[in-house]
């Protein structure tokens, strides 16, 4: 019984993410545009108010209020809800990702950024299939403007996952010089190879360093967007196709994706971005040669 | 330059076309390879706690690793695909 709650709960969720689909011309990929909201402009650099910042801003506030009321939580040998929820997510962090790459030298350095690393982007991409009236469109309600209820998330957006992959690949080389040296450092980024063969391998290497930067951003972003198009795109089908009972055709596929992707994708991207960056940190301060 | 237009928009459609077929072999392609990486890896966890049950928990971690991993490349041909349609118009 508790299922089937849970089940329409999710179908009610998912009819009213396109509200502003009501329209007659519905496109999907008008949910990932970023209008701007409030315009700043701080020299040559844009640093406008728009929808993917409201929502960097709500999941910084909810990332703050998890990390209180879970973590400073007075600790007792018979642990209360809270303090067991806490330990759990802790237990997450050290366990699964942090121990994976960190060396245990860097791991009292390292360890927090990678933590929240991992609670933040958790906490965007779910706050990301929450419906919330946060919108370009407003629509009317009793007198009232409230934005339309819209499903997008933060991490969606390419400027927020690459911002927090150049983190990662910033530190990664500045622990990597200053664990080691320059010049060590710089010897281990390239492997012992011939000396023929050597400028055609660190040309490789230096691209795939790069490679790294791409990836870790576009793995994340790609597949939140990705996730929140499949599920737009199906619901979309009730207003591009017209007969009555085929137009309704992609909603149970549609739930089928936001189950998917709530239960799954977005505890794994948020696991594995932090996983690389740990092991991304951790490669940096400790070489293999 | 009026040749030019008539020929633009004669190849309008022609374009939109390349770009649906782009976007279409990108996703699909990327799909193919992602799908025999993602089966080979479940396929080798199940062949793996089959033997050794006990190594159950820790091998769950470097699936999950590598399922994201396999995962992530269909979505370089969907960025691929997607860039069909925004840079060319």
């Amino acid at each position: 019984m508790r299922r089937l709650y849970v089940l329409l709960g999710v179908a009610l969720l998912a009819l009213a993410a396109p509200a502003a689909a009501l329209a007659e011309d519905f496109k999907p990929e008008d949910e990932f545009k970023l209008d701007t909201w409030v315009s700043l402009h701080v020299g040559p650099i844009d640093m406008s108010i728009n929808k993917a910042v409201a929502y960097l801003w709500l999941g910084t506030a909810v990332t703050i209020l998890i990390g209180i009321v879970l973590m400073r939580v007075r600790i007792r040998v018979k642990p209360g809800n809270r303090q067991t929820i806490g330990e759990t997510l802790y237990e997450v962090a050290q366990v699964n990702i942090a121990e994976q790459g960190l060396p245990t030298k860097a791991m009292g350095l390292w360890f927090p950024y990678v933590a929240s690393l991992f609670l933040f982007i958790w906490v965007l991409n779910l706050l990301g299939f929450l419906p919330l009236p946060i919108s370009n469109d407003k629509f009317d309600l009793f007198g009232l403007h409230i934005p339309t209820f819209g499903i997008y998330a933060a991490t969606a957006s390419l400027s927020v996952a690459l911002a927090m992959s150049a983190m990662t690949f910033v530190f990664s080389h500045v622990e990597g010089i200053r664990f080691n040296g320059v010049g060590h450092y710089l010897k281990s980024l390239i492997p012992d190879v011939p000396k023929a063969m050597l400028p055609f391998i660190a040309l490789i290497e230096i691209i795939s360093i790069f490679m790294r930067l791409i990836s870790l951003s576009v793995r994340l972003f790609a597949n939140m967007l990705a996730g929140h198009m499949l599920i737009l795109v199906m619901i979309g089908l009730i207003f591009v196709i017209h007969s009555p009972p085929w137009r309704f055709f992609g909603l149970p596929a549609a739930i089928l994706f936001y189950l998917f992707e709530v239960v799954i994708v977005v505890t794994i991207q948020a696991f594995i971005f932090a996983a690389l960056s740990a092991i991304y940190i951790g490669s940096a301060i400790e070489p293999d040669h | 330059m009026g040749t030019m237009l008539t020929l633009l928009a004669a190849t309008a459609p022609a374009i939109k076309q390349g770009q649906a077929i782009a976007f279409g072999l990108g996703v699909g392609l990327g799909a193919v390879g992602a799908g025999v990486g993602i089966g080979l890896i479940f396929a080798s966890m199940i062949q793996s706690v089959a033997r050794q049950p006990e190594l159950r928990g820790e091998l769950q971690g470097i699936m999950w690793l590598g399922f994201a991993l396999t995962e992530a490349v269909v979505f370089y041909g969907l960025l691929g695909g997607l860039l069909a349609f925004v840079l060319v118009k």
